[in-house]
């Protein structure tokens, strides 16, 4: 038996912050990896947050010679795909004037391969004083009197000391300890994804500093494409039970899209790995420990309801976990109870911010994104007909403004629905239900909806010749 | 010409990871889930009898889906040994 105050299991973002920390304050640590070194196990988007930045110090030393992948997502542009499968429109986006800090002004991610970024980062936590263990599966914990003591490994090693479960999606720490056996179906997502390389000259001349894409349509689940300085990824996700056809299929309807085909044919991309991973994505984490364990990150359910960022809330809560640990082990309770600490620390972070308004994030990524059928159908060209069919010669600009009017009330059946469903519950949280009824009153609203349709339809009824 | 891509040629294993997956007929209920979720296609049906492909070690992902949609519990799936199965060099 070899005896630790703190046994980290896995070595992604999350556990080598554990690690880091827990070393640094003077705790004995370890931590293990399945993999042969950290990040050969990993898929990610990969984007890195701006507060990565802001709230870890160390993210400014990250340079192209630790990363050669490295490339900033300066803009991003959303593609809308129709239901015809056809790329109806795009808008590029940058970071906006009401954003507050750098590097957060400058780009929306950092983007580069976890096979380069996971070593990095681990290095900080060796370098802390953590021992790492590499090529070695953590297989079991160990227990005494029904309570979890340690781990074992697959040599049958045994190590004693307070668990941290930073083992990823399929987590066998959340498994062992009693918190989880699986998620729930609409708790976490599958997402293939390959991995495209082309030269670095021309995602330049392509692309610019566009160098993240979401492709909203209204036959496959939301697509992201990331560009690293030589290669791109290309992906989707969704729940596990909401898959009609295997994901590829999906997966390979992105990359035949026309405009698809025309974009690797232009950046000379050739398809290069490709990978999948389990993601959890879920508006409130729960059970995220027990009794002398932990579970930060993917393990406890922790990337952002709204669009699964999940290796900054890694980092997050691993800072939690062992701000946690420090003050259980120097009580001499790692109980369940005592350990109900972390969720308050959590909860006081950025983290735990983004969490309060949870369940409406998830709600409505789930009804839009997720749901191409049933609700990104209408939505696209909803979208399209609104910002593409002003500015068109077709007909005076009088006449085409009512055309586009008269279009868009066909929408309005499917759109209403979804507003009161979606947004104004997502609002309320946001803004708090007084400040929402100031703004406006959901209830009067839906009462005064038909009436507002009503109108709608009427106005437009004397011009419907210009139809014929 | 429109690229097709064959994902199944685009992976990279270490040999060596042993049994990592096991299968329970007794408890299956047939659903199919994991059918569909396998992006490698690694399980079958065949005469009312899902199975995993003999070979199924030297595809596998690692995904871990196939556990995660069994409810009935038939599949159990535990992590291949260290240091072998799949490597993303690019991931
Ligand atoms: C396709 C995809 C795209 C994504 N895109 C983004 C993105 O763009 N930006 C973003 O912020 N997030 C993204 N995410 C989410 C992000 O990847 C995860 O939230 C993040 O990796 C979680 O970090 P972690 O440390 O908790 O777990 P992981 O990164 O999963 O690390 C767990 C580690 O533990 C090891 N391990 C597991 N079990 C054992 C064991 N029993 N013994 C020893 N070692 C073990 C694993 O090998 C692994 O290295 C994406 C996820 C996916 C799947
Ligand atoms: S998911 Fe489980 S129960 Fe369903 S078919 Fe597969 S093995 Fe059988
Ligand atoms: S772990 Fe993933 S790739 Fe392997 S058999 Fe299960 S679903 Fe298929």
């Amino acid at each position: 038996m070899e005896n630790y105050d703190v046994i980290v299991v896995g070595a992604g973002p999350g556990g080598s912050i554990a690690a880091r920390e827990s070393a640094k304050k003077g705790l004995k640590t370890i931590f293990f990896e399945r993999g042969r070194k950290p990040g050969e196990k990993n898929s990610s988007g990969c984007g890195l947050g701006p507060r990565m930045w802001r709230d870890f110090d160390f993210m400014t030393e990250l340079t192209p010679e630790d990363c050669p992948s490295l490339r900033p997502g300066a803009a991003a542009r959303n593609y809308l795909v129709n239901n015809d499968g056809e790329v109806s429109g795009y808008l590029m986006t940058k970071p906006t004037d009401s954003v507050t800090y750098e590097p957060a002004r400058s780009w929306i991610t950092m983007n580069c391969y976890r096979s380069e970024f996971d070593p990095w980062l681990a290095k900080y936590a060796t370098d802390a004083g953590a021992v790492l263990k590499t090529s070695t599966l953590v297989t079991g914990l160990l227990k005494e009197n029904g309570k979890v003591s340690g781990v074992i490994d697959e040599k049958g090693n045994k190590y004693s000391g307070l668990v941290i479960g930073a083992d990823g999606a399929i987590s066998m720490v959340a498994r062992e300890s009693g918190l989880r056996q699986r998620w729930e179906q609409e708790q976490v997502t599958i997402v293939p994804q390959y991995d495209f390389e082309c030269p670095p000259s021309k995602i330049d001349d392509v692309m610019g500093d566009e160098a993240l894409a979401v492709w909203w349509s209204a036959t496959f689940p939301a697509a992201y494409q990331v560009f690293f300085n030589d290669g791109f990824h290309i992906g989707l996700g969704n729940w596990m039970t909401w898959w009609e056809k295997n994901p590829m299929h999906y997966l390979n309807q992105v990359v035949a899209l026309k405009y698809f085909q025309r974009q690797i044919r232009i950046l000379e991309a050739k398809p290069r790995e490709f990978q999948v991973h389990l993601l959890p994505w879920q508006g409130q984490p729960h059970d995220t420990h027990a009794d002398n364990v932990i579970l930060i990150g993917d393990a406890g359910g922790f990337p952002c309801p709204l669009e699964a960022e999940g290796i900054y809330p890694a980092m997050v809560t691993a800072r939690a976990a062992i701000e946690t640990a420090v003050e259980a082990i120097s009580a001499a309770d790692v109980s369940k109870e005592f350990l109900n600490l972390y969720d308050a620390k959590w909860r006081a972070t950025s983290v735990g911010e983004e969490f309060k308004t949870g369940p409406e994030l998830a709600s409505i990524w789930k009804a839009l994104p997720f749901s191409p059928l049933k609700t990104m159908s209408w939505f696209v060209p909803m979208l399209m007909e609104i910002i593409g069919g002003i500015f068109d010669w077709s007909e005076p600009h009088a006449v085409r403004v009512r055309q586009i009017a008269r279009r868009v009330k066909q929408y309005l059946p499917n759109a209403i629905p979804f507003i009161m469903r979606e947004v104004i519950p997502l609002l309320t949280a946001i803004l708090g239900e007084e400040n929402m009824n100031l703004l406006t009153d959901p209830e009067k609203l839906i009462a005064a909806m038909p009436e507002l349709e009503e109108a709608i339809a009427r106005s437009f009824v004397e011009n419907d010749m210009e139809e014929k | 010409m429109s690229l097709k891509i064959d994902h199944k040629k685009l992976i990279m294993r270490i040999p060596g990871t042993g049994n990592f997956i096991t299968l329970d007929n007794e408890k299956c209920t047939l659903c199919g889930r994991c059918l569909i979720i396998c992006v490698m296609n690694l399980w079958k049906k065949s005469d009312d009898r899902v199975h995993l492909v003999d070979d199924y070690a030297s595809h596998c992902l690692e995904c871990g889906a196939c556990y995660q949609v069994c409810e009935s519990g038939a599949i159990d799936f535990r992590y291949p040994a260290g240091g072998t199965g799949i490597v993303y060099a690019k991931g």
